[in-house]
């Protein structure tokens, strides 16, 4: 009887990862399998294999443009995002002060907000500001919504953070600043960190944003999407593999320097 | 003793108020250079509130805290000479043993060879092996843990070492090591120690003296001797440990009676000022097996209901109507009857006391 219990459960097991690699990780696969073409157009099966439009994507100056922009837009983000968080996440799972619960919802609402209709909001504020759009505007749009991941993201480190460190070091002579560089930064320093994959990778790959507020500059996803409308070549999929690849080289880095840094502490 | 005389800190009319509940309320207290003294209560009592203002980490609502003459209410923790070793311990995870009992070094900004001779000093005193310095704080065990909490406390070189039941999340057998530990430290220091548990079996071994708190109050305040056999109250009575309880009322013949003992009981000298009802204490070792009657002043007729085995002594419960009473007496002078059985048992006057109810 339990071996049929087991033998079920293994099969249910193996249904699911299928179905995982079926429709999550084929279609990525088949975006690469797209960008090898030699041919002008989209056909499948390739009728012939090569790295041309990869040549051609990689040389081409309106490409560096591109990702100039969004590595950019993805690093001013991750900056200022990490640092308001930061506070922000304290605010919200450290200190119990007055309408903290108001705050704790009123800073996760724009997390639920369609982003199109947020983006098309803030292009309109930033309109009757009379500001130019750019990259800049596109820039706190993208805050607008990541900020509240990343301290939802650090507020979930510091829930296990034992408040009574804090009051050790300072009891210990420590002043706020010490205490602060000493002690809650360093604590929390693993949230800090995947916060800041969080808030640069949800920047990079954000299209409906940037749609709305990046007014002449142009994102990686907003480029792969008017050349899907119109203009199609493989070197929008040469583009989609780059940005899937950045994604994927930037959690893998971060994911060896989140190893290092926990084989440091543990260090006999 | 005059008014100060002595005393390193120095404790008037100490009071918080939580949102309308006074979670410490009114408490005078002078705590001598050099004692190591607990204050013990159960959870609730208030114990930790009057630390946590005591370290700094609360202001009081009003009262004050003097610390050798110096009002001290208004001096945020960290430029306060007093540390405290907490709950969690506090261990900062990040940084090794070695950095850890360095902190407050650090912040005074000395020296790192100098510190790091201070540290390893105090791993001495403590029994922390050298080559612990550079040991992550996650990969030592309990009792080391609490000795580098301790160390770094000691690195400080406070005034006072304040202790908030740094002890309460070891097992048995390591608290009552380190209990013991912790009295030599303080004898090797000769610092001030102010400790807080709810275990007054934990306060009892420890300190010089003690205070029971209770709903933010000290009942009582005495060495571990006096609190033992000379409570004031009933509550205080029943937080050592199994004790005999008796409601009984004072007769105008100055002996004693309580509903369920026929014969009218022989009081003890000590009455606590109660006139007329009041509580009648027998600790378990004072409860004994007698003969006849006559054997001691008091007796009562009961059945011997159930024996506990309690290491070196054994722990007899018997049974007189609906009153429960526990005996104990040392192993190798057991009682040789058998359960069930009717027993008679009894004390001297002088064993007991009478304990108002508070």
């Amino acid at each position: 009887m339990e071996t049929r219990g087991v033998r079920v459960r293994h099969a249910l097991i193996v249904v699911w990862l299928l179905a995982m690699i079926i429709f999550v990780y084929i279609p990525s696969v088949c975006i690469t399998l797209a960008s090898l073409t030699s041919s002008r157009y989209f056909t499948f099966p390739i009728p012939k294999w090569g790295l041309d439009w990869w040549q051609k994507t990689l040389s081409s100056i309106e490409i560096h443009q591109i990702l100039e922009t969004s590595i950019m837009i993805a690093a001013v983000v991750t900056v200022i995002a990490v640092v308001l968080a930061f506070f922000g996440a304290l605010a919200f799972a450290r200190y119990d002060w007055k309408g903290r619960s108001i705050y704790q919802k009123l800073v996760l609402l724009p997390i639920f907000f369609p982003q199109s209709v947020l983006g098309l909001a803030l292009l309109l504020w930033f309109n009757a500001l009379g500001l130019q759009l750019s990259w800049q505007t596109a820039v706190f749009a993208h805050l607008v919504w990541i900020v509240p991941v990343v301290t939802l993201v650090i507020a979930i480190q510091v829930y296990s953070f034992d408040p009574a460190l804090e009051e050790a070091a300072f009891d210990l002579g420590a002043t706020r600043l010490q205490v602060l560089r000493e002690v809650t930064i360093p604590v929390l320093m693993p949230g800090i960190f995947s916060g800041s994959l969080f808030a640069f990778l949800l920047s990079w790959g954000n299209f409906p944003l940037s749609l709305f507020t990046t007014g002449a500059d142009t994102t990686v996803p907003e480029y792969l999407y008017a050349k899907m409308v119109a203009g199609y070549t493989p070197g929008v999929p040469v583009l989609g593999t780059i940005a899937t690849i950045g994604a994927i080289v930037f959690l893998i880095g971060g994911y060896l320097v989140m190893l290092a840094l926990n084989r440091r502490r543990s260090a006999a | 003793m005059a008014a100060g005389d002595g005393a390193i800190l120095l404790l008037k009319g100490l009071t918080k108020i939580f949102a309308g509940h006074r979670a410490v309320d009114a408490i005078d207290l002078q705590i001598r250079e050099g004692e190591m003294f607990t204050i013990v209560g159960p959870s609730g009592s208030g114990k930790t509130t009057l630390l946590r203002m005591l370290a700094g980490m609360e202001t009081p609502t009003s009262g004050d805290i003097i610390l050798r003459g110096q009002r001290i209410n208004d001096i945020p923790a960290n430029r306060r000479p007093t540390c405290m070793v907490f709950q969690s311990l506090a261990l900062f995870p990040h940084k090794d043993v070695g950095d850890n009992i360095e902190f407050s070094l650090k912040i005074r900004g000395v020296p790192k060879a100098e510190r790091k001779q201070r540290a390893l000093e105090l791993m001495r005193l403590l029994r922390l092996p050298d080559h612990y310095y550079d040991r992550a704080v996650t990969r030592i065990s309990g009792g080391e843990r609490q000795r580098v909490a301790l160390a770094r406390a000691l690195a400080f070189d406070p005034e006072i070492l304040f202790f908030d039941e740094p002890l309460s999340a070891l097992d048995y057998k390591l608290r009552k090591t380190l209990e013991k530990e912790l009295k030599d430290i303080h004898r090797e220091t000769k610092k001030t120690f102010v400790y807080i548990t709810h275990s007054l079996e934990e306060a009892m071994v420890m300190s010089d003296r003690i205070g029971v708190m209770r709903d933010g109050r000290l009942v009582q305040i005495g060495t571990p001797q006096e609190i033992y056999t000379e409570p004031n109250s009933k509550f205080v009575s029943e937080f050592v440990g199994d004790v005999n309880v008796l409601s009984v009322s004072v007769l105008p013949s100055g002996k004693l009676k309580a509903a369920q003992i026929p014969h009218e009981m022989v009081a003890p000298a000590t009455m606590n000022g109660v006139k007329s009802a009041g509580f009648l204490v027998v600790r378990p070792e004072f409860l004994r097996f007698l003969d006849a009657p006559g054997d001691a002043d008091n007796h009562v007729v009961g059945r011997l209901y159930n024996e506990y085995a309690l290491g070196s002594r054994i722990q007899y419960q018997v049974r007189v109507g609906e009153l429960v009473f526990v005996l104990e007496k040392l192993r190798h002078e057991a009682f040789a009857g058998g359960l069930d059985q009717e027993v008679l048992i009894g004390w001297d006057a002088v064993n007991t006391i009478v304990v108002p109810d508070r």
